[in-house]
Protein backbone atom coordinates (compact mmCIF):
# COMPACT_ATOMS: atom_id res chain seq x y z
CA UNK A 1 0.00 0.00 0.00
CA UNK A 2 2.52 2.38 0.48
CA UNK A 3 4.22 1.31 -2.88
CA UNK A 4 0.89 2.73 -4.36
CA UNK A 5 1.36 6.74 -2.28
CA UNK A 6 4.88 6.58 -3.73
CA UNK A 7 3.57 5.75 -7.25
CA UNK A 8 0.86 8.41 -7.36
CA UNK A 9 3.67 11.25 -5.88
CA UNK A 10 5.73 10.42 -8.59
CA UNK A 11 2.90 11.15 -10.99
CA UNK A 12 2.16 14.66 -9.01
CA UNK A 13 6.16 15.32 -9.45
CA UNK A 14 6.41 14.83 -13.07
CA UNK A 15 3.58 17.03 -13.43
CA UNK A 16 4.77 19.64 -11.45
CA UNK A 17 7.86 19.38 -13.70
CA UNK A 18 5.60 19.82 -17.09
CA UNK A 19 4.06 22.67 -14.93
CA UNK A 20 7.31 24.28 -14.23
CA UNK A 21 8.07 23.96 -17.74
CA UNK A 22 5.01 25.57 -19.33
CA UNK A 23 5.40 28.47 -16.67
CA UNK A 24 8.88 28.94 -18.11
CA UNK A 25 7.47 29.17 -22.20
CA UNK A 26 4.80 31.16 -21.08
CA UNK A 27 6.81 33.42 -18.75
CA UNK A 28 9.68 33.73 -21.66
CA UNK A 29 7.17 34.56 -24.47
CA UNK A 30 9.24 37.80 -25.80
CA UNK A 31 12.80 37.03 -24.13
CA UNK A 32 16.05 36.89 -25.89
CA UNK A 33 18.73 34.29 -25.05
CA UNK A 34 22.04 35.79 -24.02
CA UNK A 35 23.45 34.78 -27.55
CA UNK A 36 20.79 37.04 -29.04
CA UNK A 37 18.47 34.44 -29.86
CA UNK A 38 15.23 33.96 -29.30
CA UNK A 39 13.91 32.00 -26.56
CA UNK A 40 12.76 28.07 -27.37
CA UNK A 41 9.78 26.31 -25.67
CA UNK A 42 10.42 23.58 -23.60
CA UNK A 43 8.65 20.16 -24.10
CA UNK A 44 8.80 17.87 -21.12
CA UNK A 45 8.51 13.78 -21.90
CA UNK A 46 7.59 11.12 -19.66
CA UNK A 47 8.83 7.96 -19.24
CA UNK A 48 7.40 5.05 -17.56
CA UNK A 49 9.34 4.09 -14.09
CA UNK A 50 10.68 5.57 -11.24
CA UNK A 51 14.66 5.76 -10.82
CA UNK A 52 14.26 7.77 -7.96
CA UNK A 53 12.70 5.21 -5.78
CA UNK A 54 15.03 3.72 -2.89
CA UNK A 55 14.18 -0.31 -3.78
CA UNK A 56 15.22 -1.80 -6.99
CA UNK A 57 11.29 -3.25 -6.96
CA UNK A 58 10.23 0.21 -7.17
CA UNK A 59 11.79 1.09 -9.69
CA UNK A 60 9.89 -0.60 -12.23
CA UNK A 61 6.52 1.28 -11.24
CA UNK A 62 5.90 5.09 -11.28
CA UNK A 63 6.77 7.74 -13.98
CA UNK A 64 9.23 10.51 -14.48
CA UNK A 65 10.62 13.14 -16.94
CA UNK A 66 12.74 11.26 -19.60
CA UNK A 67 14.09 14.41 -20.96
CA UNK A 68 13.44 18.31 -21.14
CA UNK A 69 13.49 18.84 -25.43
CA UNK A 70 14.38 22.11 -26.65
CA UNK A 71 11.37 22.81 -29.36
CA UNK A 72 13.59 23.55 -32.79
CA UNK A 73 9.90 24.55 -34.47
CA UNK A 74 10.70 27.65 -36.38
CA UNK A 75 10.42 31.15 -34.59
CA UNK A 76 7.48 33.06 -34.52
CA UNK A 77 7.45 36.59 -36.81
CA UNK A 78 7.10 40.18 -36.30
CA UNK A 79 7.40 43.30 -38.22
CA UNK A 80 8.80 45.68 -36.69
CA UNK A 81 11.64 47.97 -38.78
CA UNK A 82 12.19 50.06 -35.64
CA UNK A 83 13.37 47.26 -33.52
CA UNK A 84 17.33 47.16 -33.24
CA UNK A 85 16.82 43.14 -33.54
CA UNK A 86 15.38 43.09 -37.02
CA UNK A 87 16.45 41.37 -39.26
CA UNK A 88 18.80 43.65 -41.98
CA UNK A 89 18.42 41.80 -45.28
CA UNK A 90 17.05 38.38 -46.67
CA UNK A 91 13.64 37.55 -47.71
CA UNK A 92 12.79 37.96 -43.65
CA UNK A 93 14.18 41.99 -43.51
CA UNK A 94 12.10 43.90 -40.78
CA UNK A 95 11.01 41.31 -39.16
CA UNK A 96 11.94 40.27 -35.49
CA UNK A 97 12.26 36.86 -34.79
CA UNK A 98 10.50 35.74 -31.69
CA UNK A 99 10.27 32.56 -29.24
CA UNK A 100 8.21 29.78 -30.86
CA UNK A 101 5.56 29.75 -28.12
CA UNK A 102 2.34 29.56 -29.02
CA UNK A 103 0.09 30.56 -25.46
CA UNK A 104 -2.80 28.66 -26.72
CA UNK A 105 -0.88 25.90 -27.13
CA UNK A 106 0.95 26.69 -23.76
CA UNK A 107 -2.70 26.95 -21.57
CA UNK A 108 -4.13 23.69 -22.82
CA UNK A 109 -0.90 21.91 -21.85
CA UNK A 110 -1.28 23.84 -18.71
CA UNK A 111 -5.05 22.32 -17.80
CA UNK A 112 -4.31 18.83 -18.91
CA UNK A 113 -0.97 18.71 -16.64
CA UNK A 114 -3.38 20.16 -14.03
CA UNK A 115 -6.36 17.60 -14.17
CA UNK A 116 -3.22 15.07 -14.80
CA UNK A 117 -1.98 15.93 -11.14
CA UNK A 118 -5.57 15.93 -9.42
CA UNK A 119 -5.85 12.70 -11.00
CA UNK A 120 -2.55 11.70 -9.25
CA UNK A 121 -3.92 13.52 -5.73
CA UNK A 122 -7.29 11.47 -6.01
CA UNK A 123 -5.76 8.33 -6.14
CA UNK A 124 -2.98 9.18 -3.53
CA UNK A 125 -6.22 10.00 -1.54
CA UNK A 126 -7.94 6.47 -2.33
CA UNK A 127 -4.80 4.52 -1.14
CA UNK A 128 -4.48 6.40 1.73
CA UNK A 129 -8.20 5.85 2.49
CA UNK A 130 -7.30 2.41 2.05
CA UNK A 131 -4.50 2.31 4.43
CA UNK A 132 -6.45 3.97 7.37
CA UNK A 133 -9.28 1.53 6.91
CA UNK A 134 -6.57 -1.16 7.27
CA UNK A 135 -5.23 0.58 10.33
CA UNK A 136 -9.02 0.47 11.65
CA UNK A 137 -8.03 -3.37 12.44
CA UNK A 138 -6.01 -2.39 15.21
CA UNK A 139 -7.89 -0.48 16.79
CA UNK A 140 -10.42 -3.19 17.17
CA UNK B 1 -6.93 -24.59 18.52
CA UNK B 2 -6.22 -20.52 18.67
CA UNK B 3 -4.24 -21.44 15.30
CA UNK B 4 -7.25 -22.92 14.03
CA UNK B 5 -9.75 -19.98 14.72
CA UNK B 6 -7.65 -17.70 13.06
CA UNK B 7 -7.25 -19.88 9.44
CA UNK B 8 -10.66 -21.04 9.43
CA UNK B 9 -14.21 -19.89 8.11
CA UNK B 10 -13.79 -16.32 6.25
CA UNK B 11 -10.50 -14.68 7.45
CA UNK B 12 -8.49 -16.54 4.75
CA UNK B 13 -10.46 -15.58 1.96
CA UNK B 14 -10.74 -12.10 3.07
CA UNK B 15 -6.75 -12.27 3.67
CA UNK B 16 -6.71 -12.95 0.27
CA UNK B 17 -9.29 -10.21 -0.87
CA UNK B 18 -6.97 -8.19 0.90
CA UNK B 19 -4.59 -9.13 -1.02
CA UNK B 20 -5.84 -9.08 -4.30
CA UNK B 21 -7.18 -5.15 -4.01
CA UNK B 22 -4.08 -4.28 -2.66
CA UNK B 23 -1.68 -5.17 -5.46
CA UNK B 24 -4.61 -3.80 -8.13
CA UNK B 25 -4.57 -0.64 -6.47
CA UNK B 26 -0.53 -0.67 -7.09
CA UNK B 27 -1.64 -1.09 -10.74
CA UNK B 28 -4.32 1.17 -10.85
CA UNK B 29 -2.18 4.21 -9.37
CA UNK B 30 0.33 2.95 -11.75
CA UNK B 31 -1.79 3.84 -14.92
CA UNK B 32 -3.07 6.87 -13.51
CA UNK B 33 0.36 8.21 -12.90
CA UNK B 34 1.23 6.76 -16.33
CA UNK B 35 -1.35 8.80 -18.17
CA UNK B 36 0.68 11.38 -20.00
CA UNK B 37 3.37 9.20 -20.70
CA UNK B 38 3.96 8.22 -24.10
CA UNK B 39 3.51 4.33 -25.66
CA UNK B 40 2.74 3.72 -22.69
CA UNK B 41 -0.65 1.00 -21.76
CA UNK B 42 -2.43 0.76 -19.29
CA UNK B 43 -2.21 -2.93 -17.16
CA UNK B 44 -5.04 -4.39 -15.31
CA UNK B 45 -5.74 -7.76 -12.78
CA UNK B 46 -8.77 -8.90 -14.29
CA UNK B 47 -11.20 -9.25 -11.12
CA UNK B 48 -12.91 -12.26 -12.18
CA UNK B 49 -10.36 -14.36 -12.56
CA UNK B 50 -8.98 -13.81 -9.25
CA UNK B 51 -13.24 -14.53 -8.05
CA UNK B 52 -13.57 -17.56 -10.30
CA UNK B 53 -10.22 -18.86 -8.24
CA UNK B 54 -11.36 -17.91 -5.23
CA UNK B 55 -14.75 -19.92 -5.63
CA UNK B 56 -13.08 -22.97 -6.99
CA UNK B 57 -10.88 -23.03 -3.69
CA UNK B 58 -13.21 -22.43 -1.33
CA UNK B 59 -15.70 -25.21 -3.05
CA UNK B 60 -12.69 -27.47 -2.52
CA UNK B 61 -12.05 -26.96 0.97
CA UNK B 62 -15.83 -26.95 2.22
CA UNK B 63 -16.10 -30.58 -0.17
CA UNK B 64 -12.93 -32.29 1.71
CA UNK B 65 -13.94 -31.34 4.81
CA UNK B 66 -17.34 -32.40 3.88
CA UNK B 67 -15.97 -35.30 2.71
CA UNK B 68 -14.78 -36.03 6.34
CA UNK B 69 -17.48 -36.07 7.94
CA UNK B 70 -17.25 -32.85 9.51
CA UNK B 71 -18.86 -29.33 8.85
CA UNK B 72 -18.49 -27.22 6.03
CA UNK B 73 -15.51 -25.20 6.83
CA UNK B 74 -14.42 -27.53 9.45
CA UNK B 75 -11.82 -30.71 9.83
CA UNK B 76 -8.25 -30.91 9.83
CA UNK B 77 -7.70 -30.09 6.11
CA UNK B 78 -9.07 -26.69 6.04
CA UNK B 79 -6.30 -24.89 4.74
CA UNK B 80 -7.41 -22.79 1.20
CA UNK B 81 -5.66 -24.10 -1.69
CA UNK B 82 -5.39 -21.06 -4.28
CA UNK B 83 -3.85 -21.66 -7.24
CA UNK B 84 -1.80 -20.45 -9.51
CA UNK B 85 -3.55 -18.47 -12.40
CA UNK B 86 -2.27 -16.68 -15.27
CA UNK B 87 -2.21 -13.40 -13.85
CA UNK B 88 -1.71 -13.58 -9.71
CA UNK B 89 0.34 -15.65 -7.91
CA UNK B 90 0.20 -15.63 -3.77
CA UNK B 91 3.56 -16.46 -2.51
CA UNK B 92 4.67 -18.31 0.93
CA UNK B 93 6.00 -15.40 2.19
CA UNK B 94 2.99 -13.32 2.47
CA UNK B 95 3.74 -11.30 -1.37
CA UNK B 96 2.29 -11.52 -4.21
CA UNK B 97 3.64 -11.95 -8.17
CA UNK B 98 1.12 -10.11 -10.20
CA UNK B 99 1.35 -10.53 -14.14
CA UNK B 100 -1.06 -7.87 -15.10
CA UNK B 101 -2.27 -7.83 -18.99
CA UNK B 102 -3.31 -5.06 -21.03
CA UNK B 103 -7.02 -5.08 -21.53
CA UNK B 104 -7.77 -4.14 -25.44
CA UNK B 105 -10.15 -1.31 -26.31
CA UNK B 106 -9.76 1.96 -26.28
CA UNK B 107 -8.65 4.28 -29.09
CA UNK B 108 -5.00 5.08 -29.56
CA UNK B 109 -3.97 8.73 -28.45
CA UNK B 110 -1.27 10.08 -30.84
CA UNK B 111 1.12 9.34 -28.38
CA UNK B 112 0.30 5.95 -28.60
CA UNK B 113 -1.39 5.37 -25.21
CA UNK B 114 -4.26 4.32 -24.98
CA UNK B 115 -5.43 5.88 -21.71
CA UNK B 116 -9.16 5.88 -20.77
CA UNK B 117 -9.65 8.55 -17.65
CA UNK B 118 -12.73 7.80 -16.68
CA UNK B 119 -12.62 4.06 -16.91
CA UNK B 120 -9.37 4.70 -14.58
CA UNK B 121 -11.10 6.79 -11.89
CA UNK B 122 -14.11 3.98 -12.04
CA UNK B 123 -11.95 0.84 -11.11
CA UNK B 124 -9.89 2.79 -8.34
CA UNK B 125 -13.15 3.66 -6.66
CA UNK B 126 -14.39 0.35 -7.09
CA UNK B 127 -11.10 -1.44 -5.84
CA UNK B 128 -11.27 1.15 -3.08
CA UNK B 129 -14.87 0.16 -1.62
CA UNK B 130 -13.79 -3.93 -2.46
CA UNK B 131 -10.97 -3.35 -0.03
CA UNK B 132 -13.03 -1.30 2.23
CA UNK B 133 -15.56 -4.33 2.56
CA UNK B 134 -13.30 -6.36 2.96
CA UNK B 135 -11.78 -4.88 5.50
CA UNK B 136 -15.21 -4.62 7.36
CA UNK B 137 -15.60 -7.82 7.44
CA UNK B 138 -12.74 -8.72 8.73
CA UNK B 139 -13.75 -6.12 11.39
CA UNK B 140 -16.70 -8.36 12.07
CA UNK B 141 -14.86 -11.53 12.41
CA UNK B 142 -12.62 -10.20 14.52
CA UNK B 143 -15.44 -9.11 17.11
CA UNK B 144 -17.33 -11.87 16.70
CA UNK B 145 -14.03 -13.80 17.92
CA UNK B 146 -13.80 -11.44 20.77
CA UNK B 147 -17.50 -12.02 21.96
CA UNK B 148 -16.70 -15.67 22.35
CA UNK B 149 -13.15 -15.10 24.62
CA UNK B 150 -14.62 -12.77 26.68
CA UNK B 151 -18.45 -13.95 26.71
CA UNK B 152 -19.80 -10.71 26.58
CA UNK B 153 -20.94 -8.88 23.38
Amino acid sequence: MYGSLDISTSGMIAQRDRMTAISANIANRNSVMPDGTPYRARRVHFAPGDPAATSKQGRQWGVHVAQVEIDQSPFNMRHDPSSPLALKSGPYKDYVLEPNVNPVVEQVNAIQAARAYEANAVAAESSKQMAAQALRLLVG
Amino acid sequence: MIQDLANAGALPVLEKSLRFASARQRILVNNIANSDTPDYRPLDLAVEGFQSELRRAIETRDRDAGAMGMGRGSGPDRALEFQRTREIDFLENGTIKARPRTPSGNILYHDRNNRDIERMMQDLAENNLAYRTTVELMRRENDTLRIAITQRP
